[in-house]
């Protein structure tokens, strides 16, 4: 079985995002895998390390924090890199990745792509889906159990409205995963080291056949032109004391105050 | 005038609160709407879709339909969408919505944007409002496609008094079942739980609860309020409640009249999940909890100690 996995460098959430002029200031920012690729990829390893699979990662994206990216996927157990690498990618939306990744899949005929269900710097949760209908192939999002049934098929929870939904996918599919599938592993020192000496393979469009006209300008379906700060919500009233009382008092205030009750 | 198509979510066949939200605000952007739902027994439904504020109603009823798949659930919008002609194709904030959005994008060749808390639409520009980087920042973002498909985030828009629609059932042909993605059952934890999605108050716990004896004096809490249960990301990692109630940005982003948080310190990932609910109050012994930082009203206290005293406090105001 062959496995692509997707995995895209974003921005630390954990670490304050300071705005100009209506964009985000690019210094002081920090890199990190994408904790849902981080998953995905976690997921490939672990069907490799129980099913016969060759496992191979992409990342379309520039920049030694992209290449250090790559390399600890590979640490994590990856076989494979490509990376896509080309300044028409500057900017994107959910649609252009998925035309990208669609290339990247039809050179290689891979029988399971998996990727994170969103990124965490978008939060758009589109590219996967997309992909797959680019692919014309079977597809279900938020998966959060992969079993694989034999060559031709696996079996996937997915947390849907209802419940978990438990879905049989015919392969080749597209499965976009929840973070809850799984704790991805930390590299050991010694796959760290290893990785450093594993081959990237580098590509721009061109490479894959597609022009900068498909990717830019006319072609972006939407486009971010203004980011702000989202409005902050105020600390209101904090009560100590005795339980009772301050209870009493903050139920009171639910609803005469608030009038929630 | 512009045309809005609503996908109408159902539970167990009762219409869930986006239907009326959605069509409130595309009737209050002066637009012509429609909407779209998909099940099985489901034409009951069309007087209160119309009386939600939708002029159409395009139902594919069918037993191929009763368990979302979202394949076919996609055909369905995707044809109602050409039918109607939809300028703006709308989804709830559900998993189904989710899922089918993108589906239906790709189709169309539409523009796709998910989480959106507001649309601008002035002449022939269009724009979204959407939050994004876990809440962190808020992005306007310009629509260049000629279609948009979007999915609501939860609490975006009202439901407005007033607003009508007119009966006109337009009957959509079944679609294909997807033989590649074969939906074999629906593991159903649930039950007849309330819905966090649409629950007027939300009280979640967190690690401070403890264990399941801390969990049942919450849900004694949440059972006389009707209240929806959710938990912190560590109560469900912890194995103590199931994934499907967990809030914050990797779960349920809720957004109800009311949200208790229990025993949460309030972690980014959690806030980023009920920020916008209407009132907050929070629930915790460390006084320098991040929470009370966007609680409302803030009890400093041991929960086991204060919970049972909410519970008779409320019931008497209530009385």
């Amino acid at each position: 079985m062959k496995i692509l996995t997707t995995v895209k460098n974003v921005v630390d959430v954990e670490l304050n995002i300071h705005l100009e002029n209506g964009a985000i200031v690019e210094k002081g920012l920090q890199y990190v895998i994408n904790a849902w690729d981080e998953s995905a990829v976690e997921t490939a390893v672990r069907l490799k390390e129980n099913i016969s699979a060759e496992t191979t990662l992409v990342s379309i994206g520039s920049g030694e924090d992209n290449t250090k990216m790559i390399r600890r996927g590979f640490a994590m157990g990856i076989e494979s890199g490509i990376q896509i690498d080309d300044p028409a990618l500057a900017e994107t939306d959910s649609s252009i990745y998925a035309k990208v990744l669609q290339k990247v899949y039809e050179k290689g005929s891979y029988d399971l792509v998996i990727t994170g269900k969103q990124a965490q710097d978008t939060d758009n949760g589109q590219t996967g889906i997309i992909l797959a209908e680019y692919l014309g192939l079977p597809c279900v999002s938020n998966v959060i159990a992969i079993e694989v049934i034999d060559e031709q098929h696996i079996k996937v929870s997915r947390l849907g409205d209802a419940g978990t939904e438990i879905v049989e996918l015919v392969l080749p599919a597209v499965v976009t995963v929840d973070v809850s599938i799984n704790e991805p592993r930390l590299p050991q020192m010694r796959s760290i080291m290893m990785a450093k000496k594993k081959p990237i393979d580098l590509m721009d469009l061109a490479a894959l056949g597609i022009t900068h006209d498909e990717v830019g300008g006319a072609a972006l379906k939407s486009e971010i032109i203004e980011y702000t700060a989202p409005e902050k919500r105020e600390g209101g009233q904090k009560f100590e004391g005795d339980a009772a009382e301050i209870t009493a008092r903050v139920v009171n205030l639910l609803a005469t105050e608030a009038k929630v009750f | 005038m512009a045309k809005v198509l609503v996908i109408a979510d159902t539970k167990q066949g009762v219409l869930k609160n986006s239907a009326a939200e959605l069509l409130s605000k595309a009737k209050s952007m002066g637009a012509e709407t429609a909407v779209v739902v998909m099940g099985c027994g489901i034409e009951t439904l069309v007087p209160s879709l119309a009386a939600a504020g939708s002029d159409t109603q395009y139902i594919a009823d069918d037993p191929g339909l009763e368990f979302f798949s979202a394949g076919p659930y996609a055909s369905c919008v995707v044809d109602a969408a050409r039918q109607f002609g939809a300028d703006f194709i709308w989804f709830g904030f559900s998993e189904s919505g989710k899922a089918v959005a993108p589906r239906v994008a790709a189709q169309l060749d539409a523009a796709c944007a998910t989480d959106i808390t507001d649309v601008i639409c002035e002449g022939d520009k269009i724009e979204v409002i959407r939050p994004a980087i876990t809440n962190k920042v808020i992005q306007r973002v310009k629509i260049n496609a000629g279609q948009l498909v979007a999915v609501v985030r939860a609490g975006a828009f009202e439901a407005v008094e007033g607003v009508s629609g007119t009966e006109n059932v337009v009957t959509l042909s079944s679609p294909a079942p997807d033989l590649k993605a074969v939906v074999k059952e629906i593991v159903s934890e649930a039950g007849g739980e309330i819905d966090l999605a649409d629950a007027g108050v939300v009280i979640s716990v967190g690690r401070g609860v403890k264990d399941q004896t801390g969990i049942d004096l919450v849900k004694e809490l949440a059972n006389d309020l009707e209240a929806g249960l959710g938990a912190s990301r560590a109560m469900v990692d912890g194995g103590f409640m199931p994934h499907y109630k967990q809030v914050g940005q990797t779960g349920k982003i809720v957004a109800p009249t009311l949200y208790m948080a229990i025993g949460i310190s309030g972690a980014i990932q959690h806030l980023a999940g009920m920020k916008g609910s209407k009132v907050i109050l929070a629930v915790n012994k460390d006084p320098e909890a991040p929470i009370f930082n966007v609680a409302d009203y803030g009890i400093v206290g041991d929960l086991f100690e204060v919970v049972p005293i909410l519970r008779e406090e409320i019931k008497k105001i209530r009385a």
